[in-house]
């Protein structure tokens, strides 16, 4: 039997809106109180105790990570490892790896292989489709059986519409969200079978025309974004938007959930920190989909993130090896890694006084879980210990050199705040050397 | 002694030009003063006797690395680095490494490791020669990047106005064409507005890009109203993919409605000249007739010119090495 002991804690806890300092006792596996001034010698000699002196330290539920892509040459253990240095306590990958995940038994092979009480947890989408021409409908049933918590085409949108009429009627069935990549193939130049010349690289616009650069409208996403509602409205399913980017779709999911549709959606920290003008040195670790968009797009996000129109910010991580990104523009591929900046970007708008931190702590906790009817986080008496401890204040610097995965967009940002500890199951999973140097006992 | 020195104090400009920067990659950013003596250091080279001594570059290496195929360009850059007295290697990659899949990062350390002192590069990609200045050691030549620039295009299309009209400020100068695609009109664009000339553009809606006005142009979906009483013509090449499918019905629809002929050309300035940077579609563009129009067409002077200003370039490029290493030390 251990016991952790967090002595003097900030405890935010969206969940029941708790937000004090206080003493939190984990024992084994569940919490197992949170009260004012806990008396140690309470406890009997045989017991192994950790008491940790947190005077100045927050703690929260673990982040749950909505969106994380596994590249080719990704191993999942390594960014489970990653993912739980950075406060991810639950991830959900995309089925958009090879190979695809796209029927039941790979689910099963995935979640069996991913689980490790000791790191993070692995949730999965599965492939909506069987194919990548997205015509055919993957056993969703049977995937959901093996725990797929939601079905998606991952970075290729679910384009014929009948499909999707069809994949959202028969996911309601089964109670589970059809997540949708909303842009228009066509417009946008990725449509591969397309007879038109265009192949998009990054939002059209000034910015596109002075540095040669194919545009992609902006409007590519909202099209497909409208379309997918009115099918939602139809078919009465749950419809998730992931990385909104413009202004247009934040207006028309604000819209939808006005007249009370089941329509969800998330962001990713570049959108609501950077826009296209990053692009001007054709610097490719700016090569995004949804593209970078113009500023306008970005503060509607913001006003997106205050009014909960969107309702959750996932990390989009899709690192890529500098071979493929130290390219000329055009040829370079398209992504960026995350899971090592989601934490730290979401608090940037807490410390810009956009957000408040329980704000913050909920669109990296409850609000994805509730998106993804998943266990709704929360730290309360008897709950899984799955929670992590950070300064929120600290000063701190993103620097590519001491990350672990690449290319992050953000490199040589000053920012504030720091992961010290991820518990996992009530076990440490991850703890900083300033968080060690806190143990009393 | 070489005539090139001893003529130097002869005209207040037929100094080399120092620039602020090691490379040419854009004109966008490039100042009025910078592109004003390059053109007029290249109006001397122009107006030199074909037999003068130019050669003050001696053993000075340039590498000509053409990842598109090119003609005119590339023979123009190897005869302007000749006069100039450099050793020039012309390397085509159209076909070699890049089908051999070797990373364009390797392919620039392989080329730096021969110790280049200047590398002129023509890519299908924007932005490419950025990445080259980045990880070379020599100067660069953006000598065409995919949609971006071209920026010796343009300085020969200043010159070439210059030479024949005296003047850019003020001048009313059309951009016909496929504006979306053509690094030529984005180059023009910078320079000509930088040099206080008004800049009209005229394309098919499907071929222009979006925003252009923000650089400082106007922009016209009406090629009638678009040349009246402009000074300059000048005219872009439509790619052959182009002239059908969902950016155009047909050539002669395309003739029709964008292609230069004697009609339309009697709205802009009686005076006007026709420019075209090669090669060209007659009766797709241009009518044959006007481009034979040796009154009008200044086409086969933008090739010569191309010589002048590209020797005033690389010579201005070493000028401008040797004095930052001087500084340097």
């Amino acid at each position: 039997m251990t016991l952790t002991v967090l002595k003097s804690i900030k405890v935010l806890n969206p969940k029941t809106y708790f937000n004090d300092v206080s003493d939190v006792v984990i024992c084994n596996d569940k919490i197992f109180t949170i009260c004012k001034d806990f008396k140690t010698e309470v406890s009997q000699q045989d017991r192994q105790i950790n008491i940790y002196d947190c005077n100045g330290l927050t703690m929260s539920p673990g982040l749950i990570d909505m969106r994380v892509n596994i590249g080719k040459t990704e191993n999942l253990t390594a960014i489970q490892k990653i993912a739980c240095e950075n406060g991810i306590t639950s991830m959900v990958i995309l089925p958009n790896q090879t190979p695809k995940l796209n029927n039941p038994s790979i689910i099963d092979h995935i979640k069996r292989q991913s689980e490790n009480p000791n790191l993070t947890k692995v949730n999965i989408y599965g492939a909506a489709t069987k194919d990548d021409h997205g015509l055919e409908m993957s056993e969703i049933g049977l995937m959901s059986e093996m725990g797929a918590i939601g079905f998606t085409n991952g970075n290729k949108s679910i384009k014929n519409s009948l499909v999707m009429r069809r994949l959202m009627s028969y996911a309601a069935m089964i109670n589970r969200p059809i997540i949708q990549h909303a842009e228009d193939e066509d417009l946008s130049g990725l449509n591969k079978a397309s007879t038109t010349l265009i192949n998009g690289e990054m939002n059209e616009g000034e910015i596109s025309t002075r540095l040669g650069l194919i545009g992609i409208p902006s409007c590519a996403e909202v099209i497909i974004v409208e379309r997918d509602i009115r099918l939602a409205k139809l078919t009465g399913a749950s419809y998730h938007v992931a990385h909104v980017s413009t202004r247009d779709s934040i207006n028309v999911i604000r819209e939808a959930k006005k007249i009370g549709l089941k329509v969800t959606c998330d962001t990713a920290p570049p959108y609501f920190a950077l826009n296209e003008t990053s692009l001007l040195s054709y610097n490719t670790a700016f090569k995004l989909s949804p593209p970078l968009r113009n500023e306008d797009d970005r503060l509607a996000v913001i006003e997106g993130i205050q009014d909960g129109t969107i309702d959750a910010i996932a990390s989009d991580h899709r690192a890529r090896s500098n071979d493929t990104k130290a390219q000329p523009f055009s040829a370079a591929s398209v992504g960026a890694s995350g899971i090592e900046t989601l934490f730290l970007m979401t608090l940037e708008l807490v410390h810009k006084k956009i957000i408040d931190l329980n704000k913050a702590i909920s669109l990296l906790t409850i609000n994805p879980a509730n998106v993804l009817n998943m266990k709704r986080p929360s730290l309360e008496k008897d709950e899984l210990a799955d929670f992590i401890i950070f300064d929120e204040n600290i000063p701190n610097i993103i620097n590519q050199n001491n990350l672990k995965t690449s290319p992050t967009p953000f490199d040589r940002r000053k920012i504030k705040g720091k992961i010290l500890g991820t518990f996992i199951n009530g076990q440490v999973a991850h703890i900083n050397q300033i968080l060690k140097d806190k143990i009393i006992k | 002694m070489n005539e090139l020195k001893k003529n130097k104090n002869k005209g207040f400009f037929s100094s080399p030009v120092k620039l602020s920067s090691n490379h040419l990659l854009a004109i966008e950013g490039m100042g009025k003063s910078e592109i004003q003596k390059l053109i007029e250091r290249a109006d001397y080279f122009a107006n030199l006797d074909r037999h003068t001594n130019t050669k003050v570059l001696q053993g000075y290496v340039v590498l000509n690395v053409f990842f598109e195929n090119s003609t005119r360009t590339r023979v123009s850059f190897e005869l302007a680095a000749r006069r100039l007295g450099a050793e020039v290697i012309n390397i085509s990659l159209t076909n070699s490494s890049i089908k051999k899949g070797e990373s364009l990062l390797d392919t620039a350390s392989t080329l730096n490791a021969m110790k280049p002192d200047l590398l002129i590069v023509r890519h299908p990609h924007s932005g490419a020669p950025l990445l080259f200045a980045d990880y070379l050691n020599c100067s660069i030549i953006n000598a065409g990047d995919g949609r971006h620039e071209h920026p010796t295009q343009a300085l020969l299309d200043a010159l070439t106005i210059k030479r024949r009209l005296g003047y850019l400020e003020g001048l009313k100068i059309s951009i016909c064409g496929d504006i979306a695609n053509s690094r030529v009109a984005r180059s023009n664009i910078h320079l000509l507005t930088t040099m206080g000339a008004e800049v009209r553009c005229v394309a098919p809606s499907t071929l222009m890009p979006s925003n252009l006005e923000n650089l400082g142009v106007k922009c016209f979906s009406n090629m009638k109203m678009g040349i009246r009483d402009v000074d300059v013509v000048m005219l872009l090449r439509l790619q052959n993919e182009r002239m059908t499918g969902t950016e155009n019905p047909s050539e002669r629809e395309y003739f029709k409605f964008f292609g230069l002929d004697e009609a339309k050309l009697a709205l802009a300035n009686p005076n006007a000249v026709i420019m075209h940077p090669g090669p060209m579609n007659r009766g797709v563009e241009i009518a044959s007739a006007l481009a034979d129009d040796t009154n009008r067409s200044l086409i086969k002077t933008q090739v010569e010119m191309g010589v002048a200003v590209r020797m005033s370039i690389i010579e201005a490029l070493n000028h401008t090495k040797n004095k930052m290493m001087k500084n340097s030390k």
